[in-house]
C-alpha cells in the first residue's frame, strides 16, 4: 500500500512539475488531435479484482467491469460496475459484507495522438462512486477468564458513496484489444451511523473508517468497431432523401405537367 | 527469470502475513495493594481465583499490583490471599460491549459501582477509578494490614 501511495505522490508531482513547466510558455499550443479516434464501445473487465484475497486481510472477492466511449474528442465518458464481497473469520469473529457498486465519471486523455491509428491513451479522471451493501456479523466470542460470551448481529443494511480521481494508461496492444492500469485515489464522502457494529467495509472502496483511501486497478479491454456516428449519419441522410423524394413525389402528383406530343 | 521468481517470493510473503489477526483487546481491573499503615505501595504473595471457579488466576505471586478480569454479570467475586491470609472480594459493577474492529472483535468494559470485601486483612478499598477499559489503568487500592514483625 504504502508502494501505491509512493507511486500516486510521484505521478501527482510529475503532472504539477508539467503542468508548471508549460505554465513558462507564453503560448500553450493547441492540440492537433481534435478528432476521435475511438470508434464505439469500449468494455472491459478489472483482472485484479478477482484475486484482491492475495494483499488484503480478510477474505475479499469481487469482479468489475466498465464501458466507455471516447463521445468528444479525447474525453470519455465511462460507467463502472462490480461486486463486492469481505468475509473475515477467525476464533473471536465470523463477518461477511458484500454488495454491488456503480461508478460514473469521464476521463480525459492528455497524450497527444501522432495519428489516427494511435489510440493509446494517458489519462486522468473522475468518478462517483455508490453503493448499496449490506453487512453480517454470523458470531462472535468474547473470551474471559469466566464463561465466554457469545452472540451475533442481524444484517444491517447501508448506503456509501465516494468519490474518486485517477490517472492511469490504455494502450492497444493488437487490434482493439487494449490493457492499462489506473491509480485510483478515493474520498469517502459519508459514512453512515449503523450503532453496533459499525459499518466496517465499503464494497467497491474498501474499509469505511479510512476518510482516504488509494487503489490500484488492471484491465483488459474490447473496443466493439461500430461507429455509431455514421450509422447516425446514414439514417438521418437516408431520411433527408426519403423526405426529398416525397416532397418530389408530391410536387408531380399535384400539379399535372402537359405532356408534349 | 530472476524477477519473476523474487515477485513469487514477494507475493508468497505477503499472503503469509497477511492472515494474522489480533485477539481483542482485555479490560482489566487494576488494584494497587497499599499498607494501611504507612499509606505505601507494599507487596504481598498473592494467590487469587474466581469463587465458583478452579483455575488461578494468580498462584502466590510476590506482586504490588494485581489485575483482575470482570466477568459480564453484574457482580464479580474473588478469592485472594495475600501472604496466605484468604480474603473473599465482590465487585458489583455494569457492563458494556465495546467494538474493537472487525479484524479482532467485541470486548467488555465495566463501571464499577460498589466493592464488598471480608476483612481478616484488609483494611479498606477506595475505588479511584470507576472506569476498567482496555487501557489498563488503577481502579481501585486495597489497603491492608501489614503482617506483625516478629520482635524476638
Amino acid at each position: 500500500m504504502r508502494i501505491l501511495k509512493f507511486t500516486f505522490v510521484l505521478c501527482l508531482l510529475t503532472a504539477i512539475s508539467y503542468g508548471q513547466a508549460d505554465q513558462k510558455k507564453k503560448y500553450k499550443p493547441s492540440r492537433t488531435d481534435n478528432y476521435i479516434r475511438m470508434k464505439g464501445i469500449r468494455f472491459g473487465a478489472d483482472i485484479t479484482r478477482p484475486f484482491q484475497d492475495l494483499w488484503t486481510k480478510g477474505n475479499r472477492y469481487g469482479s468489475e467491469f466498465s464501458a466507455d466511449m471516447e463521445l468528444w474528442p479525447n474525453l470519455f465518458p465511462v460507467f463502472e460496475s462490480g461486486i463486492d464481497i469481505m468475509k473475515i473469520q477467525t476464533n473471536y469473529i465470523d463477518y461477511r459484507s458484500s454488495g454491488s457498486y456503480s461508478r460514473i465519471g469521464m476521463d480525459y486523455n492528455f497524450l497527444q495522438a501522432e495519428n489516427k491509428n494511435d489510440k493509446n491513451i494517458f489519462f486522468v479522471g473522475l468518478r462517483y462512486g455508490f453503493v448499496l451493501a449490506r453487512q453480517q456479523v454470523n458470531s462472535y466470542l468474547i473470551d474471559s477468564y469466566w464463561t465466554p460470551t457469545t452472540g451475533r448481529f442481524g444484517s444491517q443494511n447501508y448506503f456509501a458513496h465516494w468519490g474518486e480521481f485517477l490517472l492511469g494508461i490504455k494502450g492497444e496492444i493488437v487490434n482493439n484489444v487494449y490493457m492499462g492500469w489506473t491509480i485510483r485515489g478515493k474520498i469517502r464522502m459519508n459514512n453512515k451511523d449503523l450503532g453496533m457494529p459499525p459499518v466496517y467495509f465499503i464494497p467497491g472502496y474498501g474499509k469505511a473508517d479510512k476518510g482516504f483511501s488509494l487503489d490500484f486497478t488492471y484491465s483488459v479491454y474490447y473496443n466493439i468497431p461500430w461507429d455509431f456516428r455514421k450509422s447516425i449519419d446514414r439514417k438521418k441522410a437516408e431520411a433527408e432523401n426519403k423526405r426529398a423524394g416525397m416532397a418530389i413525389k408530391k410536387l408531380t402528383g399535384t400539379k399535372k405537367l402537359p405532356i408534349k406530343k | 527469470m530472476k524477477r519473476i521468481i523474487y515477485l513469487i517470493f514477494i507475493l508468497l510473503g505477503v499472503t503469509a502475513c497477511k492472515e494474522v489477526f489480533e485477539a481483542p483487546p482485555q479490560a482489566l481491573l487494576k488494584a494497587t495493594l497499599m499498607n494501611s499503615t504507612t499509606n505505601k505501595s507494599i507487596e504481598s504473595i498473592v494467590t487469587s481465583r474466581g469463587v465458583g471457579l478452579d483455575s488461578l488466576f494468580y498462584s502466590k505471586t510476590n506482586l504490588s499490583e494485581i489485575l483482575l478480569p470482570l466477568s459480564a454479570k453484574d457482580t464479580t467475586s474473588f478469592h485472594i490471599s495475600f501472604d496466605s491470609t484468604i480474603e473473599t472480594i465482590s465487585l458489583t459493577h455494569s457492563t458494556s460491549m465495546k467494538y474493537a474492529s472487525m479484524e479482532s472483535g467485541f470486548y467488555n468494559e465495566y463501571k464499577l459501582l460498589k466493592v464488598d470485601f471480608s476483612r481478616n486483612r484488609i483494611d479498606s478499598i477506595l475505588i479511584t477509578d470507576s472506569l476498567v477499559t482496555k487501557t489498563w489503568h488503577e481502579n481501585i487500592k486495597i489497603y491492608i494490614r501489614p503482617l506483625p514483625t516478629n520482635g524476638n
